[in-house]
């Protein structure tokens, strides 16, 4: 859905900060217990939507976000301080991967403050890394998530029930529709063919489309 | 006097960065187009020094810009030495005990508002363009980029060069002006030193000692250091 943002209309100047909110699920069957970092590159903290966000200085940069007509699976990265802070912290010894981010966007009048805010990135950390980079006496830490955006994730989510027995019983162990899989798994079964009294097992199984066939020739 | 401030004291030159983050693009019919973020905007002063610092005189200094590194931040001023004082010297037409009475009503983006000021002609000039005010004790100093006549209200407002970077609060703080003020930096590129021949010393009852010239590998940036704003 396209918006309005009257902060870029009909000017050739703009001020603008980035706003990332990061949540992080400590429990995968309990949803509310969240940890939830917010930071951003502004020069002051910031409240958008209920939350404080930070402004420690602990943004480095943030990737590019595609913005397509249409739904697109747009990734980007977002690089945090690794010196001080507690962004190596926050990496190593959370479950950062699947943590829902944030970006936001807000624009300042000329006054510096805050006028309007919007957001321009929902998605799911996919990966981090911490790179160092030594130079000489120049020793320097770089944390970046990676997060992909929520079509991505569901492009890659493999979800349902495999057709054997055991993962039919994960949740109904009562439930036999596929105790015989394994019976007549890799046995060619032609379906539809009238059952002989000596047919035993699926080796002869159905021939229905033969049958429709004869009788479509017998029309003819 | 030590470290950092000895180095402002005895710099040869002196240029003073305070450019903001922006990104420009010119369009293909050549309109121009920026887009800045409001930062804290720190104050980056470059200052050269002479080679002509005497090495026997100079250790202490060697030492205490050792021990300070690239890394531990130093309050240092421009009024500190008469031949330095005129730098960032008070523009306005205010005496000390007139600008000890103001004190900040409330400061708000890059909007300061003062109040408790004296009762003098309305168009006396507060500040001029470029005047320095440190807000109590936080040794990051504003300008003004207006002038600020005392008008009639009951406060006035200044516009700083900068937004409020302060996190604490500053309403009913005092104000200090000019080269009173006090800068929070460090120096992320601290040259090192070479001895070089020169700088003999006959003042051991005209006795040749041993000596040599300090020559930096290059310039002092010294750089605010507004983690602690």
């Amino acid at each position: 859905m396209s918006q309005n943002i009257p902060q870029v209309q009909n000017t050739g100047a703009i001020k603008s900060a980035e706003f990332v909110k990061l949540t992080i699920f400590n429990e995968f069957s309990n949803s509310a217990n969240v940890t939830t970092h917010t930071f951003s590159s502004a020069y002051r903290n910031e409240t958008i939507d209920g939350a404080e966000y930070l402004a420690l200085g602990g943004l480095l940069s943030v990737g590019s976000q595609n913005r397509d007509l249409r739904v697109t699976a747009g990734d980007t990265n977002i690089s945090l301080s690794g010196v001080s802070g507690n962004n190596i912290q926050i990496v190593l010894d959370t479950k950062i991967r699947g943590s829902e981010v944030e970006v936001w966007r807000g624009f300042y009048d000329d006054t510096d403050q805050l006028d309007d805010y919007y957001l321009r990135f929902t998605g799911v950390i996919t990966n981090y890394t911490i790179q160092e980079e030594r130079v000489d006496n120049n020793d320097n830490f770089i944390v970046t998530v990676s997060a992909s955006s929520y079509k991505t994730v569901l492009s890659n989510r493999i979800a349902g029930r495999k057709t054997n027995e055991e993962s039919w019983k994960v949740f109904d162990p009562l439930d036999t529709s596929m105790d015989n899989v394994y019976s007549i798994a890799g046995v060619q079964f032609d379906f539809g063919k009238e059952v002989t009294a000596s047919s035993s097992g699926g080796n002869n199984g159905g021939g229905g489309r033969r049958d429709r066939d004869r009788g479509n020739e017998q029309q003819r | 006097m030590s470290g950092l401030q000895t180095i402002i004291n005895k710099c040869q030159g002196m240029e003073i960065d305070r450019r903001k983050v922006v990104g420009i693009q010119t369009t293909r019919n050549e309109v121009a187009r920026t887009s800045e973020t409001p930062t804290f905007n720190p104050w980056r002063i470059n200052l050269t020094m002479p080679a002509s610092l005497r090495y026997n005189e100079a250790r202490a200094l060697m030492e205490q810009l050792d021990v300070l590194d690239r890394n531990t931040p130093q309050v240092v001023t421009f009024g500190d030495a008469s031949c330095l004082s005129w730098i960032f010297r008070y523009q306005g037409s205010l005496a000390v005990s007139q600008l000890n009475q103001i004190t900040v009503s409330s400061f708000i983006g890059n909007q300061l508002v003062l109040t408790n000021l004296p009762a003098i002609n309305a168009n006396r000039v507060m500040f001029e363009q470029n005047d320095l005010i440190q807000i109590g004790n936080y040794t990051f100093p504003f300008t003004s980029t207006t002038k600020v006549t005392r008008g009639t209200g009951a406060t006035v407002t200044v516009t700083t060069h900068r937004p409020k970077i302060i996190t604490g609060a500053v309403n009913t703080a005092n104000i200090t002006v000019g080269n009173a003020c006090q800068f929070y930096m460090f120096c992320p590129n601290m040259p090192t030193y070479k001895l070089v021949v020169g700088g003999a010393d006959y003042s051991a009852g005209g006795t040749l000692v041993g000596n040599a010239l300090i020559e930096f590998s290059g310039d002092f940036s010294l750089y605010e250091w507004v983690a602690t704003a």
